[in-house]
């Protein structure tokens, strides 16, 4: 087949593998609403996030290209040593980088195309079995197409800005290509696992909960670092230029580790600087090592991606079941274990769990700079770490779409939903806060307010938990949970956290207005307040069918 | 005096501009199985998912045991339903989705415990229970769903498409089941497209065609509806859907094209 027929076929594919990567590992499988309109805005939904996705990865790549290469570009400074080293931790850094965002940013989407069924319906065409794994791998570069051809544009260009070489220009192509081929095969590989052993795995014991729980964390963990990574980029660059340079004196043992070999490369062909042949030769023979390496990861991913086509992979092995003994709970607490269990498999869901205490821990690392966590400090800290929380219930009620064409038809009261809800957002609070008072604790910073404050907020946080969760069921009982009706607003789902954030910031900005005015009635202003929201939205709840 | 189990008058669902149901009325009663058929896209899944809750209808009377549908929790506790695409929560396996159905249903867990282990049993899914229910087969999935439905002893049975996926064993147990779900009082509105099934296990059936009933009563009632004394559910069906006419010239068309060389 011609490869114009291969590259149109992995098209559609593609389309509907974006769309499953929307609609079923991050909110869901039903899609209920029949309505032509409905589908064809999620449809057109799932690909501009797609793509939004695809340019959020190439202005991440961009914006640190600029950052590593400028010291380059406007000449060193002080703070980095020779423009020979600057340029080896430069490339270094850029390469690294270029690896953990390819591989972390589109895990995603990766996970849903290992996981995917939709290259099922290719099988029983008169296609061969070569045109079907070429249609596949096709399916597959697109998903990485644009940060894929932008890393490589980005080094090139930022390389000819600096006034590179031939010679340079030509390992740097090569040092962006092996990376990018080490990328593909990490995201297919993890993307495997994870689907094997995470999301396809089941298992009743706490040992197999405990596991997934760990996963999850070296899932999740890495997304955040793409963000530690954007705003650090500078001082990543200094550090990789540092490390180079304290590494001079073994320089031939570091040229033999990626990245920094190709680092080393490109900085000899550019600069033609005083080296021995030694650590060139080893340069080149680490980055030859590398290239065939790299050309060997070319083959395991087009042969595991061609054996997904085939068939897929399998998902864990199955367990001996011992007995079919289950354990009912009263319906709220059986609705908190539902969503808890799906969060636990679904990494989109358990980082926004996890989220608030990874903010707080963030946050509490500037205790080193307070002389004293404060009043003001402390409102501030609660204030963050309460806009987070107020993100988790619309993607509690998004769970409620998972199903909805079944569940709801069960007898749930629309109370029994909002309470759950609101008790694991409120929990989720809570757990910040245990995190930002151990930290203190450990720090030897004042405690006080954050334990007082901290603690009285909860009530202000439920109240608003409560408030979002009651204007979501109102608007989605009837019509039902499916996420079709709430992917397909929103405006819906972001416009929700403007009451919430109302309801947590009255006792926050009264309290600093009474500080200012009369300091002792502080925190009775601040408990009476809370204690008011809390007590109107439970009684407003409890008036609930 | 049989109770009435569901009554249903003047039903109207639309999706957008499109009538999915017009105007449907029916009843069923205690120790009745109700057979809905027509062809795809008659309205019979609309019609079933209004009555368990799932879909909203834009006008119309429902009942269950005498209780309106908007009394949302207690009529919906009286029901069991599969539905016809069984989209469960994929993620869990079939032992938590299970716990949380008898979570949501208040059941009792030795009741709930002693009644799982007989249908467990009966439909063969023990050695499924731990497995994530994304990696069953159709069938199994069909049946989980069918053991949430049945898991509370309800007093009515909803059962869209049941045995679609089903092996013929579990598909031997449902029928039995839902036969001695009637004879002890139970009522259930049974949804299929194989008219032998029907016409072997329905009491009653309803023939809707666009949204509308177009035929209902027992089998020899609709036989001399549409005046054949011997005509089997499947050619009732046809004649009263309006399927019959130019049926015949398409599969002679379709048999002089395969002919040709």
């Amino acid at each position: 087949m011609k490869f114009s027929e291969l590259w149109r076929l992995s098209s559609i594919m593609y389309k509907e593998i974006s769309f499953q990567s929307i609609f079923s590992l991050r909110a869901g499988g039903a899609l209920p609403r029949r309505g032509k309109d409905d589908v064809r805005t999620l449809i057109s939904n799932a690909e501009v996030s797609t793509i939004l996705s695809k340019l959020i990865t190439t202005l991440f790549i961009a914006f640190f290209g600029f950052v590593v290469f400028l010291p380059l570009m406007a000449g060193t400074s002080s703070s980095y040593p020779t423009r020979e080293l600057t340029a080896v931790g430069s490339v270094s850094t850029f390469l690294a980088v270029v690896l953990f965002l390819i591989s972390f940013m589109g895990l995603q989407v990766s996970t849903s195309f290992v996981s995917s069924k939709a290259i099922d319906v290719l099988t029983p065409l008169s296609l061969s079995k070569s045109d079907i794994s070429h249609i596949v791998f096709l399916c597959f570069i697109r998903i990485f197409d644009i940060p894929l051809a932008a890393s490589a544009m980005v080094l090139l260009l930022a390389y000819y800005f600096i006034g590179g070489s031939f010679l340079g220009g030509l390992a740097a192509f090569a040092g962006i290509i092996v990376t990018e081929a080490f990328a593909l095969m990490l995201t297919v590989g993890l993307a495997r696992f994870f689907y094997s052993r995470v999301a396809g795995g089941g298992g009743k014991s706490r040992w197999k909960t405990l596991l997934r729980f760990v996963f999850m964390l070296v899932w999740i963990l890495p997304s955040f670092g793409i963000y530690f990574v954007v705003n650090f980029a500078g001082q990543i660059a200094q550090s990789f230029t540092s490390l180079t340079q304290g590494f001079s004196s073994i320089l031939q043992l570091l040229v033999l580790i990626y990245p920094f070999s190709y680092g080393y490369l490109v900085s000899f062909a550019t600069f033609s600087f005083q080296a021995s042949y030694l650590t060139v030769a080893l340069s080149v023979a680490a980055c030859s090592g590398y290239f065939a390496l790299a050309a060997y990861c070319v083959k395991w991913v087009t042969r595991t991606v061609g054996r997904i086509g085939a068939g897929g992979i399998s998902t864990a092995l199955r367990e001996v079941v011992k007995d079919t003994v289950v354990s009912p709970q009263v319906p709220w607490l059986g609705t908190i274990r539902k969503d808890l269990r799906i969060a636990s498999r679904s990494p989109s869901y358990a980082s926004l769990f996890l989220l608030p205490a990874i903010e707080a821990a963030v946050l509490a690392m500037s205790f080193s700079s307070f002389n004293e966590v404060g009043l003001s400090s402390t409102l501030g800290l609660l204030t963050g770490m309460s806009v987070v929380v107020l993100m988790l219930p619309p993607t509690l009620v998004s769970i409620e779409g998972l199903a909805a064409s079944y569940t709801r038809s069960l007898p749930l009261k629309k109370k029994t939903l909002i309470s759950a809800k609101t008790l694991l957002s409120t929990l989720t609070y809570a757990i910040s806060l245990v995190v930002l008072f151990v930290v203190a604790l450990y720090v030897g910073r004042s405690y006080f307010y954050i334990l007082t404050f901290g603690a009285i907020h909860l009530f202000s946080v439920a109240a608003a938990t409560m408030l979002e969760l009651i204007i979501l069921t109102n608007k989605f009982w009837k019509e039902g949970f499916a996420i079709g009706n709430i992917y397909v607003r929103l405006s819906t789902y972001i416009l929700i956290i403007i009451p919430g954030l109302a309801v947590v910031m009255i006792p926050i900005i009264a309290a600093l207005a009474t500080f200012l005015l009369a300091q002792s009635l502080t925190l009775a202003v601040f408990l009476g307040l809370a204690v008011t929201e809390f007590a109107v939205a439970t009684a407003y709840v409890a008036l609930e069918k | 005096m049989q109770e009435v189990a569901v009554q249903v008058e003047g039903l109207v669902v639309n999706y957008g501009p499109f009538v999915a149901v017009d105007n449907l009325s029916f009843t069923v009663n205690s120790g009745e199985i109700y057979g809905l058929l027509g062809p795809n896209g008659a309205g019979k899944t609309s019609t079933l998912k209004v009555l368990v809750g799932v879909l909203e209808a834009r006008a119309g009377k429902i009942e269950v045991f005498n209780m309106p549908i908007s009394q949302e929790v207690a009529a919906k506790s009286q029901i069991g339903y599969v539905p016809e695409e069984v989209v469960l929560l994929d993620s869990l396996t079939p032992r938590e989705f299970l716990e949380f159905i008898a979570s949501i249903r208040k059941l009792e867990a030795s009741a709930a415990n002693s009644r799982l282990e007989k249908l467990v049993s009966a439909f063969e899914l023990k050695q499924f229970f731990d497995t994530p229910i994304a990696a069953l087969s159709m069938g199994n999935k069909q049946k989980v769903a069918v053991i949430a439905a049945l898991l509370h002893e309800p007093r009515l049975l909803v059962l869209d498409e049941p045995l679609i996926g089903l092996d013929a064993r579990s598909s031997k147990i449902l029928k039995e089941l839902v036969t001695f779900h009637a004879k002890r009082g139970g009522a259930v509105i049974f949804s299929t497209h194989i008219m032998e099934v029907a016409e072997k296990l329905c009491d009653r059936v309803g023939i809707i065609n666009k949204g509308k009933i177009v035929g209902e009563g027992t089998v020899n009632e609709l036989r001399k509806l549409v005046k054949s004394a011997e005509g089997s559910l499947e050619d009732i069906f046809l004649k009263v859907t309006e399927q019959e006419a130019g049926m015949q010239d398409t599969i002679r068309a379709l048999e002089e094209e395969e002919k040709q060389p």
